[in-house]
């Protein structure tokens, strides 16, 4: 049970922040270098009247604080961005000249599942990986264990994707990019489920592997330290056997730094993966942030933002949740 | 110990199984039609040619459009859509007679009435993309029948079809609601690309892959093929290693670094050929009374730049193969002035470029009174310069999007070194030497590129004094003698003679030098020579254009038996 000025006081500061990062989002655009209408432009031969109606079709002619030139003086880009964003407007992709909320939501479900995947994969196999070294600590095990994870851990992330892309398409015969095999008419759903596991083998190898190490040790240091508490002494005292400690007495407490870890990667899964998509052209969030960075797309890398920030927002505000769930001191007032 | 080899084999199992069910199992069904697949690394920006910008855009609109006419790959204009033409002796009027088993791809007819449509609709929406500018001159369009149009413009064009190349006729039953209405034209998505070209469009997924048809119908060049793909490759050492595994037919694009070890392996070929793109060392020569002060121009560069003899002096100091070898890794030729080798006869190969001499280049800064009288290594101004006693130190701002300018920046400030010039490289985003360049004029020298149409028209234009204000000019270059030759061409109607116009320009840009043109960049592409052949490629030493992804080569190639 969750004490409830605690849990208010946690989504009260999760809404200022979201708050402050809409402000602030609006801003670090706006003092960028360069005239926008250069790179929605594209082309250097437009004529200035062109230009003129260029900047009144993406609302760039308006004041960018508030309207003093008479009139309204909320008629400006800034009152403007935020009435758009209250209804879900996000505005409109210099590059593809589609909404940025569109664009977001056709990709969103694609980062999910390759995120999702790689997490869950990494989480589970690199805290029983943590757990076992520690159980086996200072044997063989152990010493192969850390060095796969540290090695795992400092690998950059696309030269190992590459590298498990020319050896999978190379070797296994697997796809090099994409999320399905264009121009096949799958005869089931399952036909189709299998493409979509091939396209997302690799990739998911990769993110994986990358974030496999970090949950392996600290979760081997975790369940270290608290082997060396009187506590386990205790318990080891009364007769239990390895795996009953492990169980019924390390594991809950080892957790709590995985869970800090969980919430904050969780919450950079929308953009955590910029570099696996780049390097597999999986047409996530990631690679469409990486595309718009390239092509100077302001609108969608607002909307990009807005989205990773809200994310990380509200992964912490889960995180401290949890915790509050999981060990009781956290609930004290 | 049990315990301990079952620890060992957890992720050993995991990765297993995963690798099992990846592999095994039934494969997708193999699909019967032929289906060529082409590998790329950008994507089209739009599917309504208004908004089309990008190479990518134009290379689908090629595939899925038809104009009235279209050019080889050597620059030689053919009928597309028009079967045949004639134009009246005072050049304003053009008759054309278009083909009369033409359908767009939702099965109706292409009738004059849509071609006539399509003319005027460019010129009326003044700024569709690209595309407008190739209308300005268009008086009016007629059909007087169902195959025929008449043309009439407000002023001979010398080039008229080359400005047709690129007008691409629209069915009038799906654009007529914007004829006129420019906002409602470009808000419209075009999500059909309903089209007379070779290919219809079938599938299009933004930012991943869009699917081609052929169209075995079409009137002139219905594909061998069944079925082209285009899909995105966001890396390109994906989009090569997909080339080599076979998932892809062909890519559009492959880094000059790759090409040796792709030469090497048996089922690829990899092509070369000219390509219309030119790297440029851009030189600020507005000064104080041609500064377009109203368009906020700061005129800011080195006035010693402004002598012609400090610039043949860094143009012969500068050996322009090791930049081609070193930067391009030999792929590309050198450049003598803006019209590019892949313009054919335009391109005025007789004219002799200054030779690599950095002992003559001293001498002509010795005798034009630009001295070290310091010895610091530098020269500097003569006293009878208004930058008398200036040191000639410049700055080359450079746009980050160029990927070989440093080390073409290195050279440089290597050999101008030897003849008494600093040069201190620069490398600046592309949006803050846009705002530094023109009007602006706030640089000593620039490093950028063009790529030219195929007609010279554009790319000679960016010399005019008329560009100066606009910002389309780079240079600030004003010869009253190039702007004539400039309106001269544009009117000239005998072939022969406007070749010979364009000839004396460049040969005017070489004497003046408001660009050093290092080189012409080579197109380098490749395919997997074990599934499609026949792909047209120029021959050694031709100067004609590599460009597999063009609607001239992908209706011809047929699969390998």
């Amino acid at each position: 049970m969750v004490r409830r000025d605690y849990l208010v006081k946690k989504i009260g500061w999760s809404f200022l922040t979201i708050a402050f990062v809409l402000v602030l989002n609006f801003f670090l655009f706006r003092i960028l270098p360069g005239d926008p209408t250069t790179s929605i432009a594209k082309d250097p031969r437009l004529t200035a009247e062109a230009r003129e109606a260029l900047a009144r079709r993406f609302g760039l002619d308006k004041p960018v604080f508030l309207n003093l030139e008479g009139g309204n003086p909320f008629d400006s880009q800034f009152f403007i961005y935020f009435g758009r964003l209250f209804r879900g407007d996000l505005g409109t992709s210099f590059n593809f000249n589609r909404p940025v909320a569109d664009l977001l939501g056709e990709r969103l479900w694609n980062t999910v599942i390759l995120v999702m995947g790689g997490q869950v994969l990494a989480i589970v196999l690199g805290s029983t990986l943590g757990l076992l070294a520690a159980w086996k600590s200072k044997t063989g095990f152990d010493a192969a264990a850390i060095t796969f994870s540290l090695a795992a851990w400092s690998l950059p992330t696309f030269w190992l994707g590459i590298l498990l892309l020319i050896i999978g398409s190379t070797y296994l015969g697997l796809p090099t990019a994409g999320r399905e095999t264009v121009g096949v008419e799958f005869t089931s759903w399952w036909a189709q489920a299998l493409d979509l596991g091939k396209h997302l083998l690799l990739p998911t190898l990769t993110f994986t592997i990358v974030l496999l190490g970090e949950y392996m040790l600290i979760m081997r240091s975790s369940v270290l330290e608290i082997l060396s508490e009187d506590y386990i002494l205790t318990a080891k005292a009364k007769g239990m056997s390895h795996f009953q400690i492990l169980r019924h007495h390390a594991l809950q407490n080892a957790m709590l730094p995985i869970v800090t870890l969980i919430a904050l990667n969780l919450g950079f899964t929308v953009s955590g993966a910029i570099q696996v998509e780049t390097v597999f052209s999986w047409p996530g969030l990631g690679s469409m942030i990486f595309e718009a960075v390239r092509r100077q797309d302001y609108p969608v890398l607002q909307g990009a933002f807005l989205l990773v920030a809200v994310s990380v927002i509200l992964a912490n505000l889960a995180a401290d949740l949890v915790y509050g769930a999981l060990d009781p001191r956290v609930k004290a007032p | 110990m049990r315990a301990k080899t079952w620890a060992r084999l957890i992720p050993l199992l995991v990765v297993l199984t995963l690798l099992a069910t990846a592999c095994g199992g039934p494969t997708p069904e193999p699909e019967s039609a032929v289906v060529l697949r082409v590998g790329m690394s950008g994507f089209p920006d739009s599917r309504n040619p208004g908004n089309a910008y990008l190479t990518e855009a134009t290379d689908l609109l090629e595939l899925v459009y038809d104009s009235l006419v279209t050019i080889d790959f050597a620059g030689a204009y053919h009928p597309q859509l028009a079967e045949t033409w004639t134009v009246s002796d005072d050049g304003l009027t053009w008759t054309f007679t278009i083909h009369g088993d033409a359908t767009w791809s939702d099965g109706q007819p292409v009738t004059a009435e849509d071609v006539a449509f399509s003319l005027l609709a460019y010129r009326d929406w003044e700024d569709f993309g690209y595309w407008s500018g190739y209308a300005t001159h268009f008086a009016d369009a007629q059909a007087t029948d169902p195959t025929t149009v008449v043309l009439t413009l407000d002023t001979p064009i010398g080039n008229l079809e080359s400005q047709l190349l690129y007008t691409f006729i629209l069915p009038k039953h799906i654009w007529e609601p914007f004829a006129g209405d420019l906002d409602a034209a470009l808000a419209f998505d075009n999500a059909e690309m309903v089209g007379s070209g070779a290919f219809r469009l079938e599938e299009y997924q933004e930012g991943e892959f869009y699917r081609l048809a052929a169209r075995d119908d079409h009137y002139l060049t219905p594909p061998i093929v069944d079925e082209v793909i285009f899909q995105r490759y966001s890396n390109q050492d994906a989009l090569v290693q997909a080339l080599r595994a076979g998932e892809v037919d062909m890519i559009t694009e492959l880094p000059n670094t790759v090409v040796a070890s792709l030469r090497d392996e048996a089922d690829i070929t990899v092509a070369s050929g000219s390509s219309r793109g030119l790297r440029d060392y851009i030189f600020n020569l507005s000064s104080p009374d041609t500064c377009p002060v109203d368009d906020g121009g700061i005129c800011a560069g080195h006035p010693a730049l402004r002598d012609p003899v400090v610039r043949r002096a860094m143009a012969t100091a500068i050996d322009k193969q090791q930049i081609i070898d070193v930067a391009l890794l030999g792929l590309g030729s050198p450049g003598i002035g803006l019209v590019p080798v892949a313009l054919g006869d335009f391109f005025a190969g007789e004219l002799e470029d200054y030779p690599f001499d950095i002992a003559g280049a001293n001498q002509m800064l010795d005798e034009a009174g630009y001295l070290d009288t310091d010895g610091d290594g530098l020269r500097e101004c003569p006293a009878t310069m208004d930058c008398g006693g200036r040191q000639l130190d410049i700055v080359m701002q450079i746009p980050s999007d160029i990927g070989s300018g440093p080390r073409e920046a290195e050279l440089l400030s290597g050999w101008w070194a030897q003849i008494g010039i600093r040069m201190t490289p620069q490398v600046l985003e592309p949006d803050t030497v846009t705002a530094n360049c023109c009007p602006a004029f706030d640089f000593d020298m620039l490093m950028w590129g063009w790529t030219s149409d195929p007609d010279p028209s554009f790319i000679l234009s960016v010399l005019t004094s008329a560009e100066i204000p606009t910002g389309l000019s780079e240079t600030g270059y004003n010869n009253p003698e190039y702007d004539r030759l400039f309106d001269e061409q544009g009117v000239e109607l005998d072939p022969a003679r406007r070749v010979q116009i364009v000839h004396d320009m460049q040969r005017m840009m070489l004497d003046d030098l408001a660009y050093i043109i290092p080189y012409y960049e080579d197109e380098v592409q490749a395919f997997r020579s074990d599934r499609f052949t026949g792909w047209p490629l120029p021959a050694e030493g031709s100067g004609d254009i590599l460009y597999l992804q063009d609607p001239l080569s992908l209706t011809v190639v047929s699969p390998v038996e």
